[in-house]
């Protein structure tokens, strides 16, 4: 029946949650033992105070004869809430420090992968997404882990106690409060936690399916279709709301059948109280209300956990998202090769095809870059031109045929491979910090009189000097926006610093204005002068400037030359470049 | 600390009334199971057997108080559903029917947000606030007076200590919330900069920077925890309070209580059914404590939807308009209008008949798009007029001019359905004849050959995504199937595509663009000599307008535009 529960499959393969309990085991028990002892001071109290009444009630002669529960009593009152205080601070800062390794991890996770990243996950809001599986199983340690912990602590410790005061009570306490502590949960997570996991999908698909829709609301109102739209979301909502009610229900009762059981408890220990203590006034009487009594406060440990556990099915799929996400240990790349200039790659016979895929996207490219040379690669969207710029820069490894740097595969450089070649591409990425410290990632021993001349090469010296703070200015601060072109002439000043032989350009103008994009193509090219460029766009603005020119059409080399020749020998190169120009 | 509109929910007031009813039940109850078991246990502590009326009694009204919490928790699942679900409703009729501009302007993501996650906030708001509040106004009043009739000095007890219980955390909860927003933003910060890190993650690996970066993340998560945790000390210090003051109060009336059996003023069945009510006592208001954090999103989410909701539509304008004909006017005069960040179109007038080609240049923020949605009624003037087909209107916000509309954006909308659905969108009655030959035109052919099911393969975001030149050739081919519709808008629809994608699209676009009033905004050149009017914007000015040989031949602003963009044309 166990393995039913979606919650310890998932954990059966884990590496999110389980390392770090172990790692952090010391602070989780103290915080479980507080946790513990705030419960019995709890029960404590009420215990303590129950005594107290019935013996003073027996009229004892002397004050001092109740001297002890009184003290007890007054204890454990101010002993309870600041068991508690402490407790929750321990707890929350065991959270937290797990939250930090585990952010920790998801980067490493994702940092593998990184630069074909998007080709992989598709969306950017997974990120969000996982960055907020992270919280989930934040609330699932504080939730659910830390008080069912705390309550199994406690469970054991009552049935021990209650067994060596009378062996049949003990069984019969560790019979009900197992109904209560596992058999009730478990109920919950396999009836309710279906419902809830159902829920959950049928809610996820209503959100998907909201968000394709808000995002076409422009042509449902246009084409007078939104009340239709309206209808067909009702209906959909209506299985939600049926999962839901049922689910409404389900707790109702069962919070129900809890409460049934407390007042199995509190009955028995009446009935146990009358068998053992009863009869005998003035004494072993006084017992029987301490221990009623000390029942109520101690079933706060013990009814929140079926709906602790029913929540567990909506962590489990944080858990197995996480899980199933990469290692995250990277390989360190072993005999890095030490390169001199001048730098030249060649590309012989390349050929790739995706993984699980059959269609190859490159069917035998031949390149040579010189050094310093300038080399444009133009061609259709889906001819393959960006996966040749992974390829080049070495994030992937050709199926066949090679790319070197120097004789070098470029696959075999790792990361070292950014010393060597530089990327701007189509949406460069802009931190939410300082423009200083978005520019000094290229460099990040530079001075400010550094930045300031990359910003002055770019042509963003003038813009920057008028912002409130000059390079300490946030790039966010007060609706302060860099356009398209700012955008790329702050990704050039990084690759200025970072001084890297190589430069790769990933259709990096696409949705400028002319103007605007030959201004960015001048700056590129004139700062960048004698490097190696290699320019992937998608029209034929500014091609002048550059030594060869490719064509990429259905994974093979179409066109191949110097931008003159080419305008002199080729027509369908001319009629591009007319088209271009609006002749 | 009460929203004042949520008790104006329709329904509010009777569901008020009803728990009311139910929570002086309960109280009666919660008075009746402490006597009863109170008096099961003196009789126990005097030496008698056990009195199984009264444990019958007890168990009475144990049970009986838990299924009125049951019935409680069923009226309030109900009417928190039924509530969710209006709002629900009215917030998808505004957004849907009335104003798409509405997403615009508050952004899609914090829309769906608010549709989906917003409403089961409120859900759950309604749900605490309606069950938690009634019964903290009733049930420690009710307790209180069953007490002094027990023992009044105890009660009286009790009566102090709930103002000062109430103060303390008033007093301790403004002290952590002053340092909770400050830290509140700090969170904002480190879970934005999280974020950030892991968007950003390429550009870092790029830069051979991704390793070293993991550690900062620890480093600056860690440092959050510290500051985290100095708050927390200070915002846990209320719930400190509230624990303190009950169990305090319970351990002082359980002592004064001791030294009134000693000293014979007070007999034990009083006594302990006092002892026994103290923590009913106070329950309600830990269980108000306990949830009211978890209440403020469900509070925001509240105040937010009510916003949406009440405020008030643009003012659209019913004129009855024809299909547009050949011999259709439609004149602009001095139209105006401001955005909320002070950008302005400055006023403008021009008049078009019948089928024209109107084309919209200007470079990037000239104001192409701003003019095309005031064109097209998505944006509301804030001054001039319009006349159409003769009949004068202060906007073209008029649901009969926007039936009319062939809406062409730079990234068309591909829904994730069929590809028929998303082809018929605008015309879901045709054949699959007329479908396909639709997909023939715009050369969408191989696309089709491509899938797996045919016209019945879903494609979209979270199935196949189309490329942006498949995405257009989608929406030319609702444009071809759509012969009612004779006014199209485009707004960019080539810019982001390449050279040969362009011009391919361009054969199929000037078919469509005959027997139609189009209005065509680029900044691709190739474009104007199609056009038989241009429009020149320049800094939010309609700067110039005319025919393109008109305009060549003025060597204005747009003939400077011409030469400029096409950058080194001499060097040739």
């Amino acid at each position: 029946m166990f393995k039913k529960v979606p919650l310890l499959r998932a954990l059966k393969h884990d590496r999110w949650v389980r390392p770090y309990l172990h790692h952090y085991r010391k602070t989780l028990i103290l915080a479980i033992s507080l946790g513990i002892i705030t419960f019995i001071c709890g029960g404590g109290l009420m215990f303590c105070a129950g005594f107290l009444i019935s013996k003073s009630a027996t009229h004892p002669e002397n004050i001092l004869l109740v001297y002890v529960p009184i003290v007890l009593t007054r204890a454990f009152g101010i002993a309870r809430p600041a068991f508690r205080y402490v407790e929750r601070l321990v707890s929350h800062n065991w959270v937290l420090k797990m939250t930090s390794r585990l952010r920790q991890k998801l980067y490493d996770s994702l940092e593998e992968d990184a630069t074909i990243f998007n080709s992989k996950y598709q969306l950017g809001d997974i990120l969000g997404l996982l960055s907020d599986d992270v919280h989930h199983i934040q609330n699932f340690y504080l939730r659910t882990i830390f008080p069912m912990l705390v309550a199994w602590g406690l469970f054991a410790i009552i049935v021990i106690a209650l067994g060596i005061l009378s062996p049949l009570m003990g069984l019969w306490m560790l019979l009900v409060f197992a109904l209560m502590i596992i058999a009730i949960p478990l109920w919950s997570v396999l009836v309710n936690g279906a419902r809830q996991e159902y829920e959950k999908q049928v809610k996820d698909d209503l959100y998907v399916n909201l968000t394709d829709n808000v995002l076409g609301v422009g042509d449902w109102v246009l084409a007078g279709r939104g009340k239709e739209y309206l209808q067909l979301h009702d209906e959909n909502e209506l299985q939600v709301l049926a999962t839901e009610k049922a689910m409404h229900r389900f707790e109702r009762l069962r919070d129900f059948l809890v409460q049934m059981l407390v007042l199995l408890m509190a009955v028995s220990l009446l009935f146990w109280g009358a068998a053992r203590f009863g009869g005998q006034p003035g004494g072993p009487a006084n017992w029987i209300a301490a221990f009623v009594l000390a029942v109520f406060p101690l079933i706060d440990a013990f009814a929140p956990l079926p709906a602790a556990a029913q929540e567990t099915n909506v962590y489990t799929k944080s858990l197995v998202r996480l899980n199933g996400l990469n290692a995250g240990q990277s390989v360190p790349t072993t005999n890095v090769p030490q390169l001199a200039g001048p730098y030249e790659i060649r590309v012989k016979d390349l050929h790739y095809t995706y993984p699980h895929t059959k269609r190859p996207v490159l069917r035998g490219i031949d390149l040579t870059i010189k050094p310093g040379e300038k080399l444009a690669i133009l061609g259709k969207s889906g001819a393959g031109k960006s996966t040749l710029a992974a390829l080049l820069r070495g994030d992937r490894v050709p199926t066949s045929g090679a790319v070197t740097l120097n004789g070098v595969a470029t696959s075999q450089f790792g990361d070292h491979i950014a010393g060597y070649i530089g990327v701007i591409n189509q949406q460069p990425y802009l931190f939410n910090t300082t423009v200083a410290n978005n520019i000094r990632l290229g460099n990040e021993e530079a001075s400010d009189d550094q930045v300031w001349d990359v910003l002055k090469r770019v042509g963003l010296a003038e813009m920057v000097k008028a912002l409130p703070h000059g390079i300490e200015t946030k790039v966010d601060e007060a609706g302060l926006r860099f356009s398209g072109g700012e955008r790329h002439r702050l990704a050039l000043a990084r690759i200025l610093l970072k001084d890297t032989p190589i430069v790769l350009l990933d259709e990096p103008t696409v949705g400028l204005d002319p103007i605007t994009e030959q201004a960015v193509i001048d700056t590129i090219l004139n700062q960048l002068a004698g490097k190696n460029l290699i320019w992937i766009t998608h029209h034929l603005q500014g091609i002048e400037r550059f030594d060869q020119v490719v064509f990429i059409e259905d994974g093979q080399l179409e066109m191949h030359g110097k931008p003159a020749e080419l305008w002199a020998n080729n027509a369908r190169y001319r009629e591009l470049k007319k088209a271009d120009q609006g002749l | 600390m009460i929203d004042r509109e949520l008790f104006q929910l329709a329904g509010a007031k009777s569901i008020s009334k009803r728990l009311a009813g139910l929570d002086v039940l309960q109280a009666f109850l919660i008075i009746g199971q402490a006597l009863a078991l109170s008096a099961v246990i003196t009789r126990l502590w005097a030496g008698h057997t056990l009195n199984y009326l009264m444990l019958l009694a007890f168990a009475a009204c144990f049970t009986g108080r838990q299924l009125l919490a049951w019935l409680s928790n069923r009226w309030l699942d109900d009417y928190a559903g039924k509530t969710a679900q209006s709002l629900r409703k009215r917030l998808l009729k505004k957004l849907f029917v009335m104003v798409p501009a509405l997403v615009q302007k508050q952004g899609t993501g914090s829309m769906i947000t608010m549709v989906v996650d917003g409403i089961s906030e409120v859900r759950e708001y309604v749900k605490l606030t309606f069950s938690k509040v009634i019964t903290m106004m009733i049930v420690p009043v009710l307790a209180l007076i069953a007490a002094a009739f027990l023992d009044w000095k105890s009660a009286l007890i009790l009566l102090i200590m709930y103002p000062l219980i109430v103060l303390f955390m008033i007093i301790l909860g403004h002290a952590a919330q002053a340092r909770a927003e400050k830290q509140f933003g700090n969170f904002q910060k480190l879970s934005n900069n999280f974020i950030d890190s892991l968007r950003g993650i390429d550009t870092l690996k790029y830069l051979g920077l991704s390793k070293r970066y993991s550690k900062s993340i620890f480093r600056s998560s860690e440092l959050f925890r510290g500051r985290t945790m100095r708050v927390l000390k200070v915002a846990m210090l209320s719930t400190f309070a509230l624990d303190f003051f009950t169990t305090l109060s319970i351990a002082v009336i359980a002592v004064y209580l001791g030294f009134g059996l000693i000293n014979g003023t007070i007999n034990l069945f009083p006594a302990l059914a006092v002892l026994i009510l103290a923590p009913e006592y106070f329950l309600p208001i830990r269980n108000f404590a306990g949830d009211f954090h978890a209440t403020l999103n469900g509070k925001n989410a509240f105040k937010k939807i009510h916003q949406l909701i009440t405020n008030p539509a643009e003012k659209t304008v019913d004129l009855s308009l024809h299909p547009w004909t050949a011999e259709d006017k439609l004149t602009v005069d001095n139209l105006q209008f401001r955005y909320p960040n002070g950008t302005t179109i400055k006023p403008f007038s021009l008049a078009i008949q019948g089928y024209q080609k109107v084309g919209i240049i200007g470079m990037s923020g000239a104001g192409k798009t701003t003019l095309i949605n005031l064109l097209s009624g998505f944006l509301t003037p804030t001054g001039g007029t319009v006349t159409v087909q003769g009949q004068a209107a202060p906007t073209l916000d008029i649901p009969e001019w926007k039936q009319q509309l062939l809406y062409i954006p730079q990234n068309p909308y591909v829904f994730t359905a069929t590809l028929r659905d998303n082809i018929a969108f605008y015309t879901p009655d045709v054949s699959d004849d007329a479908v396909r030959h639709a997909i023939h035109v715009v050369g969408l052919d191989d696309l089709l050959a491509d899938l797996p099911e045919g016209l019945d393969t879903v494609i979209g975001n979270g199935k196949r995504v189309l490329s942006g030149g498949q995405a257009q050739r989608i929406a030319l081919a609702r444009a071809f199937l759509d012969k009612k519709r004779r006014v199209m808008i485009f707004d960019e629809p080539t810019a982001h595509l390449d050279i040969e994608t362009e011009m391919d699209l361009k054969k199929r676009m000037l078919p469509l663009m005959e027997h139609r009033l189009v209005f065509f905004a680029t900044h691709r050149l190739h474009w104007m000599k199609q056009m038989d009017y241009i429009l020149v914007m320049n800094h939010g000015e309609l700067v110039e307008q005319g025919t393109f040989d008109k305009l060549q031949e003025k060597k204005g602003y747009f003939a400077r535009l011409m030469n400029e963009m096409r950058g080194e044309k001499e060097n040739v």
